[in-house]
């Protein structure tokens, strides 16, 4: 089902004496295409939270339009939506068994017993949890029920599945294999798909789309790869990327850009207006070490092993960098070297705005 | 051979010694019933009666129709408890779940009531029951009780306890206030409903001066208010009188028996006494 978003915004009365409003989520316009999974990121309290709320129906909006398959739901209630949503700390119901918590969308439906069990069964090898039907969500771990979670929200093929936060739970090695399971999970029953993380890790290596958002105005929104390759922002190329993208300050001149405390010129291939404060953003990987032709002099700091290759920590003037070198590139702490910049992986951005050129 | 600690010794016989202080009156009634009147104001007194009659109890049968005041006590203690715990859920789901305006403070209003002691209100609610037409009736020893602030309180700030995602998950999965909170909140709050339904039952089937004022006749009276009017039939033949507060406290103590686990758990979560 596609999901349409028009003008969304939700404004909270603020705890504080001056009684002004708090804008959660600000004039957000989106649309998610039919069967995608799409992350909604942001850091905490950029409003991500509120506006799955808002999607599932618990929140009234403020003002603005939702959508689904052009059928406005602006003013439905949770109930009446259509919607599957698992929330960060699962809320399974305690004193039902997985089944019977599975079985529940069913039975408020007035399934027939039989034809419930059934489905939930079906649901249930889905997500490989058919050997726990019996116990109670408190006798599980915390991927298990998480798994029914995701059961219990798909077993009325809803139109929509929202994931709250549903990997912060868990623990490292099991966050990894339940994120491919979630993904594994989406494609199988291809259901629109919308979840809630911080995490941008995350976030690029399952989803389809991504939506950033910043104290609740949508920075970009756009697939996966495209908001890596080509981010709209600073906060965007800065939020998306690990390690993360680094920034020299500086001042922009035709012949490159007049790096602070550097005498260099650092070259840059992207125009801006003379004199403009910028900043030069360069992904780890788009640095190249030993480069003849458009080099810049740096001093190395520390090296780290990520296994294949070494992560080069260096320095141009005061700017503290990062960059990826081969194994057997032989350099050690306080070595000069000469680092050069690729094309692909560099932006520049407005050092006020934060626009890119 | 496991040596046994000196203190293990001592805590368990101070209980045993507790015990039994609690246990002798119940065990000596009991006995006492099945005396016979010489035997029972012999002295020294007997410990197990020579020979054990139940003459007492067909005696307390025949004189006063114990049965008529236990299914009166039954009807009472069932209509009134049940409609008490239907009033309480719902009261409580109300003041926990539902938000209008006003709500906090119409509760903490009806919580200071619950300073108004129980002697303040019995004229008022005498007057109220002779008004209604229901003097010396089974209703006039429901109806002023089937609901308690009390309960409501505890029971709402368990259903406050219960996280906000279990209800927006069960309102997504499609259930109404309604259904959520019978499928959901009910079995969930088990422990504390059946805590509360024993109290109530127990303070119904106890309840003794209300009777005695707004019933007179035989017809209506429960079980204590009989027991009551049997000490006048029966005079100072104790082991008969022992033998009709033996009719009186078995059915409770078989109650309990039957449900001691729900109360020690219910007692001990819900912060409870009895």
């Amino acid at each position: 089902m596609k999901v349409t978003i028009k003008d969304l915004t939700k404004k909270f009365a603020s705890r504080d004496k001056t009684g002004e409003m708090v804008t959660a989520v600000d004039t957000l316009s989106a649309e998610f295409e039919s069967g995608k999974l799409i992350a909604l990121l942001g850091p905490s309290g950029c409003g991500k939270s509120t506006m799955l709320n808002m999607l599932s129906g618990i929140l009234p909006v403020t003002s603005g339009k939702i959508y689904f398959d052009d059928v406005d739901v602006t003013d439905l209630s949770p109930d009446k939506r259509e919607v599957g949503l698992v929330f960060q700390n699962y809320a399974l119901y305690p004193h039902m068994t997985v089944l019977e918590n599975i079985c529940f969308p069913l039975k408020i439906k007035k399934v027939p017993k039989a034809e419930r069990i059934e489905k939930a069964v079906e649901i249930a090898k889905m997500v490989h949890i058919e050997d726990y039907l019996k116990r109670l969500p408190k006798e599980l771990s915390g991927g298990q029920q998480q798994r029914v979670a995701i059961a219990r929200a798909l077993v009325k093929k809803p139109k929509l599945l929202l994931l709250d936060e549903p990997l912060s739970n868990l623990d490292a090695k099991l966050r990894v294999e339940m994120r491919e399971e979630i993904r594994r999970i989406q494609r199988e029953s291809g259901v629109t798909t919308v979840f809630v993380t911080h995490d941008q890790e995350e976030a690029t290596s399952i989803s389809d789309y991504i939506l950033l958002m910043k104290l609740g105005v949508m920075q970009q929104f756009s697939a996966t790869r495209e908001i890596y390759n080509n981010p709209g922002n600073l906060f965007v190329a800065d939020f998306i990327g690990n390690p993360t993208i680094n920034q020299i300050h500086g001042t922009y001149t035709a012949d490159g850009i007049k790096a602070d405390g550097c005498d260099e010129l650092i070259p840059c291939a992207i125009k801006a207006n003379e004199g403009d404060r910028v900043v030069f953003a360069v992904r780890p990987e788009a640095v190249i070490f030993e480069n003849e032709k458009n080099t810049v002099n740096a001093t190395v700091n520390d090296l780290y092993s990520s296994g294949k290759d070494w992560l080069v920590n260096f320095m141009i003037g005061d700017t503290d960098l990062r960059g990826y070198c081969d194994a057997d590139f032989n350099v050690s702490e306080g070595s000069k070297i000469k680092v050069g910049f690729k094309e692909k992986g560099a932006f520049l951005f407005n050092e006020a705005t934060g626009e890119r050129y | 051979m496991k040596k046994i600690k000196f203190g293990t010794i001592a805590r368990y016989t101070l209980l045993a010694i507790g015990g039994i202080i609690m246990i002798f009156p119940f065990i000596w009634m009991l006995i006492s019933s099945l005396k016979t009147w010489a035997e029972c104001g012999s002295m020294p007194p007997t410990w197990w009666p020579k020979d054990p009659t139940f003459e007492n109890y067909v005696y307390a049968f025949k004189t006063a129709p114990f049965l008529k005041y236990f299914r009166n006590s039954l009807i009472v203690t069932v209509v009134c408890t049940s409609i008490t715990m239907i009033n309480t859920i719902l009261c409580a789901f109300t003041f926990s779940r539902l938000k209008f305006p006003g709500r906090d403070l119409i509760f903490s209003i009806m919580v200071s009531l619950m300073m108004i002691p129980y002697e303040m209100l019995i004229i008022t609610n005498y007057t109220t029951i002779v008004k209604l037409k229901l003097y010396d009736t089974l209703a006039a020893l429901i109806i002023p009780f089937t609901s308690s602030i009390f309960y409501t309180y505890i029971l709402r700030n368990f259903f406050l306890s219960i996280p906000d995602s279990l209800y927006y998950s069960a309102r997504i999965d499609g259930a109404s206030n309604w259904q959520y909170l019978w499928e959901v909140m009910v079995p969930i709050a088990k422990p504390s409903l059946v805590t509360i339904g024993l109290l109530n039952a127990l303070t119904c089937w106890n309840s003794f001066m209300w009777s005695i004022l707004v019933v007179g006749s035989v017809e209506n009276r429960t079980l204590p208010f009989g027991l009551f009017a049997f000490t006048d039939q029966a005079g100072v033949r104790f082991e008969r009188l022992m033998a009709g507060s033996s009719i009186v406290v078995i059915p409770v103590i078989i109650l309990f028996l039957f449900c001691r686990k729900q109360i020690v758990t219910g007692v001990s979560k819900g912060g409870l006494k009895g």
